[in-house]
């Protein structure tokens, strides 16, 4: 289910209702409600997977139990390997398989070298990055001592299954969700009033923004040989803005739902577009996956490689950040994005400015300088992000440099595209001036109620009038 | 609780005041589907004897007042744009348990074989009757679209008026006859025209036991459109085909293909008649209906 659907909503709905009604005040049904219901919302898409995310969450909670019980070094790592293991061979197996037969058989047929390697028709199992990644940080926090394992099957599995940000994130560190769904919750209406306006500022990022773009990026990408290269850089800036109201819409989705449940869980989004560099963009950016990455990687890579100076901090962030592009996919866009945004550290390494970071909020023609690089960095990046392959990655950046770059071009949904550039207009201010909150609905320093409700109303009618024609599916459920 | 359904009230009064203004939801990716729909509820059309079904060429070419005058029965004309046979079987399960014709009348030509099904009919036919004929408004909500979708299918429709049987006319200006589709040429049979086949051979089988008389009309073709011995050929195959599939089941085949009484001059394309040709269409169907129908 999309969380901009119907079906979704009346499915919260009755969720909330005995969430809030019927079970309130026995933490156990709460719980059993949120793995039951969580259950229901992965099977909805598609139910082949549910048995695997069961077993993943199975085997990871007698593990977690193994480990807090022995004091032995080497049986801890055993069983912290095996669960490791486990987890990354069902993401390698289904997410990588295919890729990795291709990628060998074309690195043989470059030699001339012919290799019969079937593929298989995998079907990615929905979710499987974010809750693989779960179930191993709770595997190596146990093993680190930072928390000790759960103890109750449910809670355990309602943690690896939690609905919210089950799909696409954030990716919640056990320590962050499991002490919350250990607990009693009651209803704070201030959380539940907070939640519900992230939910709508995300409504208006995924709906407005973001799917009114993609109906314009994607017909361009289809077509970018016989287009101006002027219609190629427009739609290089929507995409770089699309993925990030995407993204950061349905996180804000999620933290709100989350929030409606009486659960505080990851940021994911720091407004990325205010970023002064690469170092801060990605301080900002899908912050859960990147802190994942920074705590279980680049960290102990570090350290080993601590005796190499610049040299060992650069080989540790091109791995780190190779990582991160592969997560995101299978195919060589996703390596060469995430190694390149890796090297777009080098210069910040050489100059030592990496962990420079100025204190208070920053303003300024400078920093509106720095944005501005960033933006046009970003969507240079992004392009290889959203190609199908590197070559056409490419072969697009090659029709950008041509005299039609300062043609006219042709736009079919105009009211669409005028709608989603008033849009994006609303979202950068309405970030820029709430930059010190979480989300730009946090308005606090608004004190009349009249005027609240009139920014409400104004954005919900926005979404009413202006939503895309086709809703669809978050760009992160690919993944 | 209560504060989220007093802040959502103000949106569902907004729906109802668009609904009242007329800016109807966008049920299917058919705006006279819809219309149609609208205009069933409107006319509170129940029980009728002679149901007639099938796309434009029903539409436009059976003239409801001649039906009316000469057949003393009970008459409405469920026709829309573009349907193809195999969305007849779906529109038919749940018109003929509404309506309980005796009679189901389809004119057709090669066009309702042409093409895939169009899946959006199924979300307005597969919605519970009680909320397709009491609350409409819930389409807002089922199908939801966007409100400047809304307001601009309303406002770019084609706009059509439809008579009190659901009948509509086709008037077009010698002068206002658009050339490209007067000189087209669609091909046929395409790679759906079996599928709509065996569409029409399963409709058939099912009328039948319902006990429904199925009475399939072949509507004329402009002359030009046979202009070689192998176009002929085609079409001849055609109305073979469906002669054999009607009249096996049961069903009461009739064939108005005549260039002689047909002449182009009564067309406005390759397929549809004028509405000074579908009078003369009318009346040679309700001649021979009056045979049928008691």
């Amino acid at each position: 289910m999309l969380f901009a659907s119907i079906p979704f909503a009346c499915f919260f709905i009755v969720f909330s209702l005995l969430y809030w009604y019927v079970f309130s005040g026995s933490l156990k049904f709460q719980n059993l409600l949120i793995l039951t219901g969580s259950y229901v919302f992965y099977a909805w898409r598609d139910w082949r997977f549910l048995l695997l995310l069961i077993g993943s969450s199975t085997i990871c909670y007698f593990l977690g139990i193994g480990i807090g019980k022995t004091n032995n070094k080497k049986r801890r790592s055993l069983l912290v390997w095996i669960g490791v293991l486990q987890g990354l061979g069902c993401l390698v197996f289904f997410k990588y398989f295919n890729f990795l037969v291709e990628s060998v058989t074309g690195m043989f047929a470059w030699f001339d070298v012919k290799v019969e390697v079937q593929t298989l028709n995998i079907i990615l199992p929905l979710g499987i990055s974010f809750y693989t990644f779960r179930t191993i940080s709770y595997l190596l926090d146990i093993k680190n001592g930072k928390i000790q394992p759960a103890t109750n099957l449910v809670t355990f599995c309602s943690y690896v299954a939690f609905f919210p940000s089950l799909i696409a994130g954030p990716i919640d560190r056990p320590k962050t969700l499991i002490p919350q769904l250990a607990k009693e919750r009651v209803f704070n209406y201030n959380q539940a009033a907070d939640g519900l306006r992230q939910i709508l500022w995300g409504l208006f990022k995924k709906i407005v923004i973001a799917d009114n773009c993609a109906a314009f990026t994607n017909d361009v990408l289809n077509h970018y040989q016989t287009l101006p290269a002027s219609a190629l850089l427009f739609s290089m800036a929507l995409f770089t803005i699309q993925v990030y109201a995407d993204f950061s819409g349905y996180s804000d989705m999620a933290i709100g739902l989350a929030s409606l449940l009486g659960f505080k869980i990851t940021r994911n989004f720091n407004y990325p577009f205010f970023a002064q560099n690469i170092a801060d963009f990605w301080r900002r950016w899908h912050i859960s996956l990147t802190s994942w990455l920074t705590d279980y990687v680049f960290t102990p890579l570090s350290v080993y490689l601590r005796d190499y100076g610049k040299v060992g901090l650069i080989l540790a962030i091109l791995l780190n950040f190779t990582l991160i592009g592969i997560w995101h996919g299978a195919n060589w866009t996703f390596v060469f994005f995430g190694f390149l945004n890796g090297c777009l550290y080098i210069p910040l390494i050489i100059t030592g400015t990496l962990n420079k970071r100025k204190k208070g909020i920053q303003s300024g023609f400078k920093t509106f300088l720095n944005m501005t690089g960033m933006f046009i960095l970003l969507m240079f990046t992004f392009l290889i992000f959203r190609a199908d392959s590197l070559a056409q990655t490419f072969d697009y950046y090659r029709h950008l440099f041509s005299p039609s770059l300062f043609n006219g071009f042709v736009i079919t949904e105009k009211v669409n595209m005028a709608a989603a550039i008033l849009a994006i207009i609303i979202m950068f201010i309405a970030e820029w001036k709430q930059r010190d909150k979480e989300h730009a609905l946090q308005m606090d320093s608004i004190e009349k109620t009249g005027a609240k409700m009139l920014i409400y109303y104004g954005l919900v009618l926005f979404i009413l009038v202006f939503s895309a024609t086709n809703i669809t599916a978050f760009v992160y459920f690919k993944f | 609780m209560v504060k989220t359904v007093l802040f959502a009230l103000p949106i569902f009064i907004l729906f109802e005041i668009l609904f009242r203004l007329g800016f109807a939801p966008i049920v299917t990716s058919s705006d006279l589907f819809d219309a149609k729909m609208r205009h069933i509820k409107k006319q509170q059309v129940k029980q009728v004897n002679l149901m007639a079904i099938g796309s434009s060429i029903t539409l436009y070419e059976l003239k409801s007042d001649l039906v009316t005058q000469n057949l003393d029965t009970s008459y409405y004309n469920f026709a829309s744009w573009g349907v193809q046979i195999n969305d007849l079987r779906l529109m038919l399960r749940k018109f003929i348990p509404e309506h309980r014709p005796k009679y189901v009348i389809m004119c057709a030509s090669l066009g309702e074989f042409m093409s895939p099904p169009n899946s959006t009919y199924a979300n307005f036919l597969n919605t519970p009757g009680f909320i397709r004929n009491n609350l409409p408004e819930f389409f807002y909500l089922k199908n939801y679209n966007s409100i400047h979708q809304i307001i601009w299918r309303k406002y770019f429709e084609y706009p059509i008026n439809f008579d009190a049987w659901g009948g509509a006319s086709l008037t077009v200006k010698p002068k206002d006859i658009n050339h490209k589709m007067w000189d087209a040429h669609d091909v046929f049979p395409t790679r759906y025209s079996q599928s709509n086949y065996n569409g029409l051979d399963s409709l058939a089988i099912w009328l039948k036991q319902q006990r429904i008389k199925f009475i399939f009309i072949q509507a004329p073709i402009k002359k030009s459109y046979a202009n070689t011995a192998y176009d002929q050929q085609r079409i001849n195959a055609h109305f073979d085909k469906c002669r054999s599939i009607i009249e096996s089941r049961g069903g009461i085949y009739l064939n108005y293909y005549n260039t002689t009484i047909f002449s182009d001059s009564l067309f406005v394309d390759q397929y549809h008649l004028q509405n000074a040709g579908a009078i003369v269409f009318t009346k040679e169907i309700v001649a021979d209906l009056k045979k049928v129908i008691k």
